[in-house]
């Protein structure tokens, strides 16, 4: 290190008051954690209530009339309902599901035994799918058709019904080895396909084929006859908009995928992060007050010093470097301790939250390193800029 | 830089005077590299004001001073800091010393920027001025005639065109300014330097090129 930083070191740490950066240590290390807490909470608890692994609700809500008497269900959704949807800013996108209108005949063999049942097909456009596979696609001629099944159903199988039966339970692999017969049905047509499990849907609670499947079978096995409709899906970026809220409840459309709590719980969520983050926020605006007068007053003290180094040639921002050290080091180690905390505190509690969510979080720190790292930024450079005009001030000519 | 020149300088509280009796106020006077200078003058007569003008410390004059034909009123803080490392160097009137410091360290926080002198060529010239063994005594411990010679040795760990000697002997003896005067004017000729002494009485004894009074 040269010579000349040790001297004006040795300088200008007089009036340094070891006291005024404690406190501004502590204030701006609690500013810095509850900030960095919140956003860590925030980015821990959300895959639970809105994201990609969804437990409850999500970005894509699926929509219908309510069911108001026994009987054939007959309220769909006209075009110009849709249309106006698409509309809306608060809906990205609306597909619609499309039924089989033809009979369906699915069986297995199992213990040497043909097992049949009659089951039904829906479609929506491929975009609002959840599974990610290279077999989701037919052409026609095409004799074997690649199927979806909502997880749930696995799930109640595994959990519910192979549990009490002394059943085996079955794994997402050995389903999707399983072929399956299926026998369509309708306008004098009858055929075997071969139907093949390709994945498990957490957000569509049906058994979907590819809309290129459907709308061919159902011109093939079916009076051509557009049919309108019964349930929509639809994109949404916030589902806990009021505003979209407002407008289901205006139509009267029911939300079919989505219980009205998880929506609460994450308004009520965001409401709470967003207050912890401010009173972090405030903290820290108290600390970076504290940190400007201490300095303020250090340079002050420091004047004629200062003065006079500027006057034997040193340059401002020379004189400035030890008090810019003093801020990037404080501020860095502000940032560093306040990690450790949170990384410390969230091992607490995340086995907890697993515990409630029934799998292990995948939990990232990135978003908080990312706003840590931002926010202290911000800090240092306003604390850099302070200094440097205190010290051109100080060195201008009179 | 080659000449200094001041046209139609007067500090601003003298501006309304109609009575200024000066070579230098509201006169064109060009100082040159190389000369040397007197400059004598009365208490209260703008002597260190002067040389905060050519120092770039304070701007309240009327008139132009012009540094190689250029006005310096427009200078920036960085082109001062650059003039102050290479081109004027400055012993001052009130020295601004770092107390707190020693002697050595005071010289050290000027040459570490500057690069000039060596160590030896530091400790040579302590020697000559026979305050070798003050060296590490703090500066605040020092009499003022010492100080007044620390000073110098920090004005000189410089490249310089032009040295200011703000009352340089004022508080020395005649066989102390003698070895002041002859280490400047050796110091000064290495760097083909003007010397500009200020003094309200007595002064160094050279034979100076010009004689003005302020």
């Amino acid at each position: 290190m040269p010579k000349s930083v040790i001297l004006i070191w040795q300088l200008l740490r007089k009036h340094i008051s070891i006291f005024e950066l404690a406190i501004f240590f502590v204030a701006n290390l609690i500013g810095m954690t509850v900030i960095l807490a919140g956003v860590q909470l925030y980015s821990d608890i959300r895959p639970l209530l809105n994201g990609e692994q969804t437990l409850i609700g999500s970005d894509y809500l699926v929509i219908t009339h309510p069911v108001k008497r026994v009987g054939i269900n007959s309220e769909s959704f006209s075009l110009e309902d849709i249309e106006d949807m698409e509309h809306q800013e608060f809906i990205d996108a609306v597909g619609a599901f499309s039924a089989s209108q033809f009979e369906v005949n699915g069986s297995i063999m199992f213990n040497g035994r043909k097992l049949s049942t009659m089951l039904f097909f829906e479609s929506i456009p491929d975009e609002f799918i959840d599974v990610e596979t290279d077999e989701w696609r037919f052409e026609d001629g095409a004799k074997v058709i690649p199927i979806i099944l909502p997880r749930n159903y696995l799930n109640l199988y595994n959990f519910g019904f192979s549990a009490t039966q002394q059943l085996p339970q079955i794994t997402e692999e050995m389903i999707k080895s399983v072929n399956l017969g299926i026998n369509l049905r309708g306008k004098e047509h009858s055929d075997d396909f071969t139907g093949r499990i390709v994945g498990f849907s957490d957000r569509l609670n049906t058994i979907l084929v590819p809309d290129a499947f459907m709308s061919w079978a159902n011109s093939y096995y079916a009076d051509a006859e557009e049919s309108r409709p019964t349930r929509l899906i639809l994109k949404v970026a916030d589902p806990t908009n009021p505003a979209l809220s407002d407008y289901l409840e205006e139509h009267n459309y029911v939300i079919e995928n989505k219980p009205a709590e998880s929506s609460k719980a994450l308004f009520i969520l965001k409401v709470c992060i967003a207050i912890i983050i401010c009173i972090g926020v405030l903290f820290s605006l108290l600390s970076i007050i504290i940190l400007t007068l201490s300095i303020y007053l250090l340079l002050q003290k420091n004047i004629t010093k200062l003065e006079n180094l500027v006057l034997i040639g040193y340059t401002p921002s020379r004189v400035a470097m030890p008090y810019n050290l003093i801020t990037l080091v404080l501020n860095l180690s502000i940032l560093a301790v306040s990690l450790v905390i949170i990384f410390l505190t969230q091992d607490l509690y995340m086995e907890q939250l697993s515990a409630i969510a029934g799998y292990q979080i995948a939990t990232s720190p990135s978003m908080t390193i990312i706003v840590g790292v931002l926010f202290t930024a911000l800090i240092i450079a306003f604390n850099f800029l302070i200094i440097n005009r205190k010290i051109r001030n100080i060195s201008r000519k009179r | 830089m080659n000449e200094i020149r001041l046209h139609n300088v007067v500090p601003e509280i003298f501006a309304e005077r109609k009575d200024l009796q000066s070579d230098i106020w509201q006169r064109d006077v060009t100082i040159q590299r190389g000369r040397s200078y007197l400059i004598s003058a009365v208490s209260g007569t703008g002597k260190s004001s002067l040389c905060s003008y050519l120092y770039g410390q304070r701007g309240d004059y009327r008139g132009e001073i012009l540094f190689d034909g250029e006005d310096i009123s427009a200078y920036k803080i960085s082109r001062w800091c650059n003039i102050r490392q290479r081109e004027i160097s400055i012993l001052f009137q009130d020295l601004k010393l770092f107390g707190e410091l020693t002697a050595l360290q005071n010289i050290e926080i000027k040459n570490d920027i500057t690069h000039t002198k060596t160590r030896n060529e530091i400790v040579a010239l302590f020697d000559e001025f026979g305050i070798g063994d003050k060296l590490h005594s703090r500066i605040d411990h020092m009499s003022f005639g010492q100080q007044q010679r620390v000073a110098l040795i920090r004005a000189l760990c410089q490249p310089f065109s032009f040295l200011l000697l703000d009352e340089a002997i004022s508080h020395l003896d005649d066989t102390n300014s003698d070895i002041m005067r002859d280490i400047v004017m050796r110091e000064a000729k290495a760097r083909d330097a003007a010397i500009i002494a200020t003094s309200i009485g007595k002064h160094m004894n050279i034979d100076y090129d010009v004689c003005l009074n302020l």
